[in-house]
């Protein structure tokens, strides 16, 4: 069962095609990783079906449900979140109220109880001191906020893009753990990730994708044999 | 803490409410313009807290006023309930362009706010019969006959209600939202929040309560003109405050106006022209060299030691 | 950014929309199609130093169109003091609004560069309220005017007599785009200059200069509005709000032909100076004419979004 499939999926800017007629599909409770060279369209990937930006062409299906033209905002509050790449902390607002962006806007609570929530995701996360500036905060921390803003709407499917970046092996290995935990509540996640340790570990499946292409798609350990995956990260042999 | 504060302020209410008792004409006067910027201010600031800055106060302000005169002169409605009236109107005016307008937002949306006061006056000009053209309309009587002591209480709930909106803004999810918009539209949207809705929401709100100002402050002067009441004083004066104050604040832009205010008072004095120079140096130097403001600039200093 | 593809696409539509209605207009309302055309050069030439700065420095420079009035002014009193005629003072004009430039930038503009548009905009608007209320407060605001005699030149085709003085500004606007083109196509400093506009770090770590560029850049903006502005002085009464509503007519302009398009700035002022002239050929709706610019931004604007939407 399919949480959400995308079919032919394509996004251009200008002249160049980031996304070029990709289906993939995210099963409901697994943790999907998504490979690829620089450049090869996982973020946009990502930004598309959060609704940053809206497919060229093809479709988003979320629970059968056809969201391809639908606002971020609303998707947000359909079930989908996301972290960034390049973290994005809101500055003028503390930690604790960082994630309760998330629980005011994309679950609709009270700011009471939103407080509460977000309050709850920190604990859950390992994040003290949640009343500090939020500029203050080492990378390990403002990660885990970004992680505790997406929770904080509720999703069903999270998107992790490379949250592992600039960790240390220790803020590593807690990562990964804080993964495997907020995967025993039953989201399903789609985790864009660089170190292969991080996605032999967590992930069920992998896809690939090179030039905005799809190129593979199964568990790790078939797909790392796979000779068009290695061309794609190594080159070809001369 | 807390009861300090609750004294505090009933203190600080009751010396507004009792001022008129004890202050002359002239002063209560004085007080009555500074409160109407302040007003004003307070609603600019508003909108600026989502990132966005709209030039066309003064048109806003206009157009408020020239409702709230026209309803009472034509159809004989009673001059308070014209300035609700007339905030409304220029709610409204601000929902329409909003929706057209917010859809782009930055310098897009600034330059045409630019626009909107030349707009409206020019509109206003060429309906002579309804507006009394480039002359304007005069009113047969200022609001309660000019009593001083009801009109400064009439300027004082404007300013109330400027504060108030100022502090449901800070300290409902408003807040969050303004915020998270101002700096991060990607995070705003991904965390949920509709963000064009919000905006145009909050152009709508400030600029009926700007509307609201101008149909106060056309019934107490007693006559609305195409040059008066779209006067550039009605968007530079309050940005200056605002900016001079500290943005995104409700001490702020209440400080900037009480310090402009007073200064303005003594500049009128001692230079009878070219006061509206002075603040737009204001705003220059405010922007180049502090832009966080009184406020901000003192809040910084006891960030350490205060409590968030 | 391969719009370019697109852009000329859309400059031969705009043009083709121009000639027709050029062709309606010269034979129902000759008057309209020659002043209009006059007046559209006008706005032109006012627009391509924004534009320049908006493409390249990427500020908005809300106190432009006062710039062109201080230029006017500049104009109109070296005419009083010396004599020397606004058209001649365009070069003197060049110079001393260049040298205005450098030191605008230098002393203000330079440290909003990297602040959010936000304080770009306040900042610009602060300075346009400075540059009006300075010229209010030293020269009044009463018109001033130089009564000279060539701007009455007019000619006659038929039974209808135009004036010919004001095609000056059509050849103005044709220098200035063309110059503008070669200068930013041809030349090294220009190419350096679209470059840095299109990606400033980029640029610096190809080793292009982007602080001296900038400088440059603005520099001849404000020197260009200023020598307009001495033209403009010839055959307009001024005073100090005679800048402002350029201001904004200029920025409709570069919205309804895209940020770094110039030619298609020259064709979008043609539609616009002939609307906005035929609605000022119906006597009594005069007024309406500034609305006209007004509307059309927004309508460029609701336009744009939607373009926005399919991104």
């Amino acid at each position: 069962m399919a949480v959400l499939e995308t079919e032919n999926l394509s996004r251009n800017f200008g002249g160049l095609a980031a996304l070029n007629h990709v289906s993939i599909e995210f099963r409901k409770n697994e943790i999907l990783g998504i490979l690829g060279p620089n450049g090869a369209g996982k973020t946009t990937l990502i930004n598309v079906i959060a609704g940053i930006y809206l497919p060229t062409e093809g479709r988003i299906l979320f629970h059968g449900q056809d969201i391809s033209e639908l606002p971020a905002h609303q998707r947000c509050r359909l079930g989908i979140a996301r972290t960034f790449q390049l973290v994005r902390p809101l500055p003028g607002l503390t930690l604790l109220e960082n994630v309760m962006v998330g629980s005011l806007f994309g679950k609709g609570l009270g700011q009471k109880e939103a407080r509460r929530r977000a309050a709850q995701l920190c604990e859950f996360l390992g994040l003290s001191g949640v009343t500090r500036d939020i500029t203050r905060m080492t990378v390990l921390e403002i990660k885990k906020m970004e992680i505790a803003r997406a929770l904080a709407t509720q999703p069903k499917l999270l998107f992790l893009d490379e949250v592992m970046a600039g960790l240390n092996s220790d803020e590593t290995r807690e990562m990964i753990d804080l993964v495997k935990k907020i995967h025993s509540r039953g989201i399903t996640i789609g985790i864009v990730e660089h170190v292969m340790r991080v996605i032999r570990e967590l992930t069920d499946r992998v896809v690939v994708l090179d030039w905005g292409e799809f190129l593979a798609a199964g568990p790790y350990e078939e797909v790392s044999n796979d000779p068009r995956v290695i061309t794609a990260y190594l080159g070809e042999e001369a | 803490m807390r009861a300090w504060r609750y004294f505090l302020y009933i203190l600080i209410a009751i010396i507004l409410l009792t001022l008129p008792f004890y202050t002359g004409v002239y002063l209560l006067n004085v007080i009555d313009i500074i409160l109407i910027y302040l007003a004003l201010a307070l609603s600019w600031d508003m909108l600026l807290r989502s990132g966005q800055i709209s030039f066309g106060m003064a048109g806003l302000f206009g157009v408020g006023g020239y409702t709230a005169v026209l309803l009472h002169l034509n159809a004989g409605v009673n001059p308070l309930f014209s300035i609700i009236l007339g905030g409304l109107a220029a709610g409204v005016l601000a929902w329409v362009i909003g929706m057209a307008v917010l859809q782009l937002r930055g310098m897009y949306f600034a330059i045409v706010t630019l626009a909107l006061a030349e707009i409206f006056r020019v509109i206003v000009r060429n309906l002579p019969d309804l507006t009394g053209g480039p002359e304007g309309t005069v009113l047969p009587s200022a609001i309660f006959s000019g009593n001083s002591t009801r009109t400064y209480w009439l300027v004082l709930a404007v300013a109330v209600v400027s504060v108030m909106a100022s502090e449901i803004f800070r300290r409902t999810r408003i807040h969050f939202a303004l915020t998270s918009i101002r700096n991060d539209e990607v995070v705003a949207k991904s965390s949920g929040i509709d963000v064009f809705k919000y905006l145009v929401f909050i152009f709508m709100v400030t600029s009926a309560i700007q509307g609201m100002i101008g149909g106060a402050y056309a019934h107490i002067y007693g006559f609305v003109s195409p040059e008066g009441s779209f006067s550039v004083d009605f968007t530079l004066l309050p940005i200056a405050m605002a900016l001079l104050g500290g943005m995104h604040s409700t001490w702020g832009p209440v400080v900037g106006a009480l310090v402009l205010g007073i200064v303005s008072e003594f500049l009128k004095l001692k230079i009878p022209y070219g006061h509206l120079l002075v603040y737009g140096l204001i705003i220059v130097i405010a922007i180049l060299f502090f832009p966080q403001g009184i406020v901000g600039t003192l809040g910084q200093r006891f960030k350490r030691t205060g409590k968030v | 950014m391969s719009l370019i593809g697109k852009l000329k696409q859309r400059n031969y539509q705009i043009a083709f929309i121009c000639l027709i209605l050029a062709v309606l207009l010269g034979l129902w309302k000759p008057h309209v199609l020659i002043e209009g055309l006059q007046r559209a050069c006008l706005y032109a030439v006012i627009a391509l130093p924004m534009a320049l700065i908006l493409g390249i420095v990427g500020i908005i420079n809300l106190a432009h169109g006062d710039f062109m009035m201080l230029g006017a002014y500049f104009a109109y009193w070296l005419n009083v003091y010396t004599g020397m005629d606004p058209l001649v003072a365009i070069l003197p004009a060049l110079l001393a609004f260049f040298l205005i430039g450098m030191a605008s930038y230098r002393a203000i503009i330079r440290y909003v560069l990297g602040a959010p548009e936000l304080n770009q905009l306040l900042l610009t608007f602060g300075l346009a309220m400075v540059l009006e209320q300075l010229a209010n407060l030293i020269w009044t605001s009463r018109p001033m005017k130089l009564p000279l005699k060539y701007v009455s030149a007019s000619a006659t085709i038929g039974s209808f007599t135009f004036g010919t003085y004001e095609f000056i500004y059509v050849g103005a606007a044709i220098i200035v785009l063309a110059g503008l083109l070669l200068f930013l196509k041809r030349t090294s400093t220009g190419q350096a200059a679209l470059a840095v506009g299109q990606n400033p770090r980029g640029a610096k770590l190809v080793g292009i200069h982007v602080d001296r560029t900038y400088l440059l850049i603005f520099s001849l903006s404000i020197a260009l509005v200023g020598a307009i502005g001495a033209i403009f002085m010839t055959r307009h009464s001024i005073f100090p709000l005679v800048g402002a509503s350029f201001t904004m007519k200029s920025f409709c302009l570069i919205a309804m032909a895209g940020i770094g398009n110039l030619m298609g700035i020259l064709w979008c002022s043609l539609i616009l100076g002939l609307a906005e002239n035929f609605v000022l050929s119906f006597r009594g709706y005069a007024g309406w004419a500034d609305i006209l610019f007004f509307a059309l931004i927004v309508f460029v604007i609701i336009v744009r979004a939607r373009q926005r939407q399919v991104k």
